[in-house]
C-alpha cells in the first residue's frame, strides 16, 4: 500500500450526519422501473403464459365488440342501400306526408323526391306462400335500390316485381299471376275484417345488388298507389322520410348546400320537427337507434363470458406472481437490504403487472381484429343470408376497452402478490435458499367471508328451487342464479381450505402406482395454496359447462316426457283446411315404416249448460294399435268420454259424472273417465260420435312406427308420401327434433364461449407447472443424480398435471350438477315432473378432456425440466 | 501499512449496543441468542467480531444494521437509535447510512457491475456522485469490470462490486458477515486489503463477522463474543492472537455460559 491518500472528498465521512447527503432526496416513483424490466427480461417465459392468459381474454372482448361493430355496420349499410342514390333525406313527422312531398318536389335544386313508404305483403298461390316487405316504384330509378333482371318495373295498378328469391320459391315469372293476401276491415266498429285474395301480375323479377332487403328476404315493388292501398298510414310520432335528388347546383361536394337544406326544412308542412340530413347522417342516426336494443343485449350476453374468460386469467395471472415473488425473495429481500422501500417493491410488481397487462391485452387486440377479420373472410362462403361488411372497423372503443379490461384484470390480480412483495424481510437475503418462504397463511376473514358467501348463496338457491316449484318461475330463477354466483364466489375463494385435502385424497390413490407417481403426489401438496388456485381456475370453467349440460339434459328429460303427454302417437298427420284427403290413410298406411293407423274424426258438440266441447272419436281397436300409451285408453268404451283433469275442472265435472252431448244429431249421454293424456282429452268411441255428429269430420291421422326405426326419419317419409296432399305432418319426433336442435345450438354456443375460460385454466396449469419445474430445477437434479430416469421425471410431471386438472375437473364437475339441479328444477318444475339426470356422456367428455389436458400442460415443463444437465443444475444458483 | 494517514476523529462512535438481548423462542425452547450485549465501534475503524459458530454474531450485526428487531435494549447507528425505527425509517438508514456486503448472492443476476454498484443511489431517487464513484472503482480495481455482469465475474470480483455497492451512497458503517466465507484464500485477501483500503483511505467504518483469524487481522480491533456475550477484545489483531483469543473462548467454553469474563492473552480491553 502507498503513501498517504485521504478520500479528497470524504475526509470526514465517518462523523457526516447523513453519509449520503451529496445525493438530495429526490421524489422518485419509479426508481425500480430498470430492476422491474430487467426482472421482467429474466421472467420472460414466466410471464409469457400468464400474458396468453390474458391475451385470449381481451382477445374474446376485441372480438366481440368488433362483431358489435359488425352488427351495426351492416344495419347502417342496409339502411344506407335502402335510400339508393338518394342526395338529401327530408325527415317530418308525416302529419301531413302528401303535401311534403309535394313541397320536397316543388323546392328549388330538388330533381325527384319520393316518400319512403313500405307495406308488408303476404303473397302466394295457394300452396305456397311468402312474405316481403313492399315498397312503391319511385318516380325517379336513382331511388330504387333494386335492380332489375328481367321484365319491366310496375306501371300499373297491380302490376309486381318480385325478388329473384321469391320468384324461386313461389315458382313464378314475368307474366305469371299470383294473389296478395290482405286482411281487409269490414266493419270500423267492431275490428272486424276478412282475409281477402287479390290477384296480381308479375311483370318483373329484380336483384338486389347492395343488400338493402336482405334481411327481410328481398322487396316487391309495386306502383306508389297500390302500396298505398296495401300498406298502412304512416303512425303519427314515427319519422316520416322523403328521399330526394338534387341538381348538380345544390351540391357542394357530395353535401347538400346548406341554401337547400334551409329551403328544404322552410317547405315542410307538416307539424312537429323535422330535418334535412344527408344519407350517411340518416343511416347513422336510424342504425343508432335500431341497434341499441338488440347490439346491447348480445354484447351484454357474450360479454358475460368475456368476463368469465378474465375471471379465469386473472386468476392465471395472480398464481405466477404469486410464484414469481415468491422465487424473487432473495432479490427483494437483498433491494430491501441496500434501501429500498416497502413502496417502491409494491409499485415494481405493479409496474411489471401493468406493462404485462398492457402488451398482453394489445396482443389480444390485434388477434382479436385478425379472428375478426378471418372470419369476415370466410363467412361469404357459407350462406348465411346476411350481408356483411368485407374488413372489421376499428373504432377506438375496439382497441381501447380491451386494453383498459385486460390492464386492469391484470393490476387487479398482481395486488396481492405485490402486498407479498412487501412482507419479504430484509433478512431474507441472508438465509439460505432452500429454507425462504413467502408467509402463506390464509386469512380468518376469508374463510368467514367464503362460509358466508357459499351458506347464503345456496340458501338463496334453495329458495329459489323453492318458488321455481310453487310456479314462481321468474323470482325463482333470479333467487337461484344470484345464490349460484355468490355461492361459486364463496366457493372459489374458499378453495383455498379444502381443496388441498381433496388433492390429497386424489393424490394418495394415485401414490400408489409407482415411485414417480408418489413424488408427483407429495409435489402437488407441497403448495396447497398454488394447487388449489390452479385448480381453481379451472373449475370454475368446468363448473359451469357442467351446469349448463347438466340443465341441458334436465330440459331435453323434461321436454321429453311432456311431448309424450301431449302426444299420444308416434305420427299425427292433419289438414290446414280442417279434412284430411280419404286417401290419406292408405298412402300413410303404405309408408314401411308405418305400423298401424287409426282415422280420427271430430265434431263440436254443445253441452246442457251452453258450453262446447271439442269431441273426437277413433275405432278404439284401431286407436288401441296406433297409440304409445294403449293402457290409457282402458276407459274408453261406448257411452263414455276421456276428459283431462284441467277439462273436468273448466266444465265442473267430476270422473263418473254424466254428461248430456249433443251435436247435429241426438243427444248422447257420456260417463267422464280421467285421462292423463292431454293428446286423449274429449275422445269418445266412433258410434257415439257419429250419433252425435253423423257428418263428422275426417279430422287427422294417426300412425304409429315399426319398432326401432328413426323416428325422425319416419316422419320425413311420411311428409314425402304426404307431401302432396297440403297436409301438416307432425309428431313427438318432429317437436323432439326442432326442441333438441334449439338446445343443441344454444348449449353449443354457451359451451363454446365458456371453452375460451378452460383454454386460459388450462395455461394456467402449464405455467404452475413450469414454474414448479423452474423452482425445483436444483431438486429434479439431485433425482435425476439419484437415479430418476428421464420417462420418470416426465411421468412424475405429467402426473402432477393431470392430479391439478382431475381435481379441478372432478370437484367442477359435482358443483356443475348441483347448480344444473337446482337451475333445473326451478325453470322447469312449472312444466311439470323434472328428470335430474347425470349427463354421463358430457361428463365423461368433460372429465377427459381436462385430464388430457393436465397431461398436455406438462409436456413444455417436462422438456425444460430435461434440458438441464444434473451437474448444470446443481451448480445453478 | 503504517504509512497511512487517515486519522478518525476521535471519540466518535459509528455504531453502539446497550444491553442488547436477542431471544428466540419462548419457555423451554427459549434461545437467548443475545444476552445483554454492550460494544462500542468507533467511527474510521475496521472492526471483526469473532466467536464460536451460534455465538450470536449475524444476530448483533443484523441488531445493529436493523435488519431485525431486538428483545431489549438499543442499538445505535450514529445517534439513532435503530430500535426504535419503523419501516420506513428503517428504509431511509439502509439507504443512507448503512451499506452491506454478504457472504454469498451480494449482487443482482440481471445487471451489470455498474449497474449494480448505483442501485441504492437510484433506489434513494438520487444522482451518482460520479467521482466518489470513479473513487470507489479505482481503489477496489473494478474499471475493467463494470459492464460485466455477476456471471461473467469471479467470486471475488463480485465481492469487490458488493462493497463498492455497499459505499457508493457513503454510508457512516458498512456491516460484512463473512464477505470472504466463500472464497479462495487469495481472493479473500484480496477482499480484505480492499476492505482495510476503504477504511484506510476512503474514511470509512467496517464492522466485519468472520470465523478467519488470517481474516480478522486485517481489522484494526477484534471484538470476541460467545454464547450472546461480549467475552474479550483485541486491538491490532495478528493471525496468531485473534486464534490464541478464540481458543481461550473454547477452551472457557463452561465458565462463559456462567457470564464470567475470561482473561484473554494478548486481549486489552478498550
Ligand atoms: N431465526 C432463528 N430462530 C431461532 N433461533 C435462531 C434464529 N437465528 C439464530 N438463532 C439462534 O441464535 C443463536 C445465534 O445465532 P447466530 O446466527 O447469530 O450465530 P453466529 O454466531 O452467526 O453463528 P455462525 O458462526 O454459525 O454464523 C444460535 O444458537 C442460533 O441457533
Ligand atoms: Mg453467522
Amino acid at each position: 500500500m502507498t503513501t498517504t491518500t485521504t478520500a479528497p472528498s470524504t475526509g470526514a465521512a465517518g462523523t457526516a450526519p447523513a453519509g449520503a447527503a451529496a445525493v438530495p432526496p429526490k421524489r422518485n416513483n419509479l426508481p425500480t422501473a430498470r430492476y422491474t424490466m430487467a426482472q421482467m427480461r429474466r421472467s420472460a417465459g414466466r410471464l409469457t403464459a400468464a400474458g396468453i392468459a390474458i391475451l385470449i381474454g381481451t382477445a374474446f372482448v376485441a372480438v366481440t365488440l368488433l362483431a358489435g361493430n359488425v352488427i351495426t355496420r351492416t344495419t347502417y349499410d342496409t339502411i344506407a342501400a335502402r335510400f339508393a342514390d338518394a342526395d338529401v333525406l327530408v325527415t317530418t313527422s308525416g302529419s301531413d306526408w302528401r303535401q311534403d312531398v309535394e313541397a320536397v318536389r316543388g323546392t328549388d335544386g330538388v330533381t325527384a323526391a319520393e316518400p319512403v313508404r313500405s307495406a308488408y305483403l303476404n303473397l302466394g298461390d295457394g300452396s305456397a306462400y311468402a312474405y316481403a316487405e313492399g315498397i312503391a316504384r319511385p318516380q325517379d330509378d336513382r331511388l330504387m335500390p333494386l335492380e332489375l333482371t328481367s321484365g319491366k318495373w310496375p306501371s300499373e295498378r297491380g302490376e309486381i316485381a318480385v325478388p329473384d328469391g321469391i320468384a324461386e320459391r313461389l315458382g313464378v315469372g314475368v307474366g305469371d299471376e299470383i294473389d296478395i293476401y290482405r286482411w281487409v276491415q269490414t266493419d270500423a266498429e267492431t275490428g272486424d275484417g276478412e282475409e281477402v285474395a287479390e290477384p296480381v301480375r308479375v311483370v318483373g323479377v329484380t336483384e338486389d345488388p347492395y343488400d338493402a332487403y336482405a334481411v327481410s328476404g328481398g322487396a316487391v315493388v309495386a306502383t306508389a298507389a297500390d302500396i298505398e292501398e296495401w300498406g298502412e298510414e304512416p303512425v303519427p310520432g314515427e319519422a316520416f322520410e322523403i328521399a330526394a335528388v338534387l341538381a348538380p347546383s345544390a351540391l357542394s361536394g357530395d353535401e347538400p348546400t346548406q341554401a337547400v337544406r334551409d329551403a328544404l326544412a322552410a317547405a315542410v308542412v307538416s307539424d312537429g320537427e323535422h330535418a334535412a340530413q344527408t344519407v350517411d347522417e340518416r343511416a347513422r342516426e336510424i342504425s343508432a337507434e335500431r341497434t341499441g336494443g338488440e347490439d346491447l343485449v348480445f354484447l351484454v350476453f357474450v360479454l358475460t363470458f368475456a368476463a368469465v374468460a378474465l375471471l379465469v386469467a386473472g386468476l392465471v395471472i395472480a398464481n405466477t406472481f404469486q410464484v414469481l415473488v415468491a422465487q424473487r425473495t432473495r432479490t427483494l429481500a437483498l433491494l430491501r437490504c441496500i434501501g429500498a422501500g416497502r413502496g417502491q417493491l409494491y409499485r415494481s410488481v405493479l409496474l411489471e403487472a401493468a406493462v404485462l397487462g398492457v402488451l398482453a391485452s394489445l396482443g389480444g387486440v390485434v388477434v382479436g381484429v385478425l379472428l375478426a377479420q378471418t372470419a369476415l373472410f370466410v363467412a361469404p362462403q357459407f350462406d348465411i343470408g346476411v350481408p356483411l361488411p368485407a374488413t372489421v372497423t376499428i373504432t377506438p372503443q375496439v382497441v381501447l376497452i380491451p386494453l383498459a379490461v385486460g390492464t386492469f384484470v391484470t393490476l387487479v390480480a398482481a395486488l396481492a402478490p405485490a402486498r407479498n412483495a412487501t412482507r419479504v424481510a430484509p433478512l431474507a437475503a441472508l438465509r439460505p435458499a432452500e429454507t425462504l418462504s413467502v408467509r402463506k397463511g390464509a386469512g380468518r376473514a376469508r374463510a368467514v367471508f367464503s362460509a358466508l358467501a357459499t351458506i347464503g348463496g345456496f340458501a338463496l338457491v334453495a329458495l329459489g328451487v323453492f318458488l321455481g316449484m310453487n310456479d314462481a318461475v321468474q323470482f325463482g330463477l333470479a333467487a337461484t342464479v344470484l345464490g349460484g354466483a355468490i355461492s361459486l364466489v364463496g366457493i372459489i375463494i374458499g378453495t383455498v381450505f379444502w381443496l388441498p385435502k381433496v388433492a390429497a385424497l386424489l393424490g394418495a390413490i394415485v401414490a400408489r402406482t409407482g415411485p414417480a407417481s408418489r413424488l408427483a403426489a407429495a409435489n402437488t401438496l407441497r403448495n396447497p395454496r398454488r394447487t388449489s388456485a390452479t385448480a381453481t381456475a379451472l373449475l370454475i370453467g368446468v363448473t359451469l359447462i357442467m351446469t349448463m349440460t347438466t340443465g341441458a339434459a334436465a330440459a331435453r328429460q323434461t321436454a321429453d316426457s311432456t311431448l309424450d303427454e301431449t302426444f299420444p302417437v308416434d305420427i299425427m298427420v292433419m289438414s290446414g283446411s280442417g279434412s284430411v284427403p280419404p286417401s290419406a290413410v292408405d298412402t300413410i298406411a303404405g309408408v314401411d315404416a308405418v305400423a298401424d293407423v287409426a282415422e280420427l274424426y271430430s265434431a263440436d258438440a254443445e253441452l246442457p249448460d251452453g258450453e262446447y266441447l271439442y269431441l273426437q272419436g277413433a275405432d278404439v281397436e284401431d286407436l288401441r294399435a296406433t297409440v304409445n300409451d294403449a293402457p290409457a285408453l282402458d276407459g274408453l268404451e261406448p257411452g263414455t268420454v276421456l276428459l283431462t283433469e284441467g277439462q273436468m275442472e273448466e266444465l265442473d265435472v267430476a270422473e263418473g259424472d254424466t254428461l248430456d252431448v249433443t251435436g247435429t244429431g241426438e243427444a248422447v249421454p257420456l260417463t267422464v273417465v280421467r285421462t292423463d293424456s292431454v293428446g286423449l282429452t274429449g275422445f269418445v268411441g266412433l258410434g257415439d260420435l257419429r250419433q252425435i255428429d253423423p257428418d263428422a269430420m275426417f279430422s287427422q291421422v294417426w300412425a304409429s312406427l315399426v319398432p326401432d326405426v328413426d323416428a325422425a326419419d319416419a316422419l320425413a317419409d311420411v311428409q314425402q308420401a304426404m307431401s302432396d296432399d297440403g297436409v301438416m305432418v307432425t309428431g313427438p319426433a318432429a317437436q323432439r327434433a326442432q326442441f333438441e336442435q334449439v338446445i343443441n345450438v344454444m348449449l353449443g354456443i354457451v359451451v363454446g364461449l365458456l371453452a375460451v375460460a378452460v383454454v386460459i385454466a388450462v395455461i394456467g396449469v402449464a405455467n404452475t407447472l413450469s414454474l414448479s419445474v423452474i423452482e425445483r430445477r436444483r431438486e429434479s437434479a439431485t433425482l435425476r443424480a439419484i437415479g430418476l430416469g428421464k420417462s420418470q421425471l416426465r411421468g412424475m410431471l405429467a402426473v402432477e398435471g393431470m392430479l391439478i386438472a382431475g381435481v379441478g375437473a372432478v370437484l367442477g364437475i359435482v358443483l356443475g350438477l348441483v347448480y344444473g339441479w337446482t337451475g333445473a328444477l326451478t325453470a322447469l318444475s312449472i312444466m311439470g315432473g323434472v328428470s335430474l339426470t347425470v349427463p354421463w356422456l358430457d361428463l365423461g367428455v368433460v372429465l377427459v378432456v381436462a385430464i388430457i389436458a393436465g397431461l398436455v400442460a406438462s409436456v413444455a415443463p417436462a422438456r425444460s425440466a430435461l434440458k438441464a444437465s444434473p451437474v448444470e443444475a446443481l451448480g445453478a444458483e | 501499512m503504517d504509512t497511512t494517514v487517515y486519522v478518525p476523529v476521535d471519540g466518535t462512535r459509528a455504531v453502539r449496543a446497550r444491553d442488547l438481548t436477542k431471544t428466540y423462542g419462548s419457555g423451554e425452547a427459549a434461545v437467548h441468542a443475545l444476552a445483554g450485549v454492550d460494544v462500542d465501534f468507533a467511527a474510521g475503524e475496521f472492526t471483526a467480531i469473532m466467536g464460536p459458530s451460534g455465538s450470536g454474531k449475524s444476530t448483533l450485526m443484523h441488531l445493529l444494521a436493523g435488519l431485525d428487531t431486538a428483545t431489549s435494549g438499543q442499538a445505535f447507528v450514529g445517534t439513532t437509535d435503530v430500535t426504535a425505527l419503523n419501516d420506513s425509517a428503517l428504509t431511509k438508514l439502509r439507504r443512507d447510512r448503512v451499506g452491506f456486503v454478504f457472504q454469498q448472492f451480494n449482487l443482482l443476476p440481471m445487471f451489470t457491475a455498474e449497474q449494480n454498484i448505483t442501485l441504492p443511489v437510484e433506489l434513494a431517487g438520487g444522482t451518482v456522485d460520479r467521482q466518489w464513484f470513479g473513487t470507489l472503482v479505482e481503489t477496489l480495481g473494478l474499471t475493467e469490470r463494470l459492464t460485466h455482469r455477476p456471471a461473467e465475474m469471479s467470486g471475488g470480483q463480485q465481492q469487490r462490486v458488493a462493497i463498492a455497492r455497499a459505499l457508493i451512497a457513503q454510508p457512516d458503517v458498512v456491516f460484512a458477515d463473512e464477505p470472504t466465507g466463500n472464497l479462495d484464500s487469495r481472493s479473500g485477501a484480496e477482499v480484505l486489503s480492499f476492505l482495510r483500503r476503504s477504511v484506510r483511505e476512503l474514511g470509512r467504518t467496517i464492522i466485519m463477522v468472520t470465523h478467519d483469524p488470517a481474516a480478522a487481522a486485517y481489522a484494526d480491533r477484534v471484538v470476541l463474543l460467545a454464547d450472546g456475550r461480549i467475552a474479550g477484545d483485541i486491538s491490532d489483531p495478528t493471525p496468531e492472537s485473534a486464534l490464541a483469543g478464540l481458543d481461550a473462548l473454547r477452551t472457557l467454553e463452561p465458565n462463559v455460559s456462567t457470564g464470567t469474563t475470561p482473561v484473554v492473552p494478548g486481549a486489552g480491553a478498550r
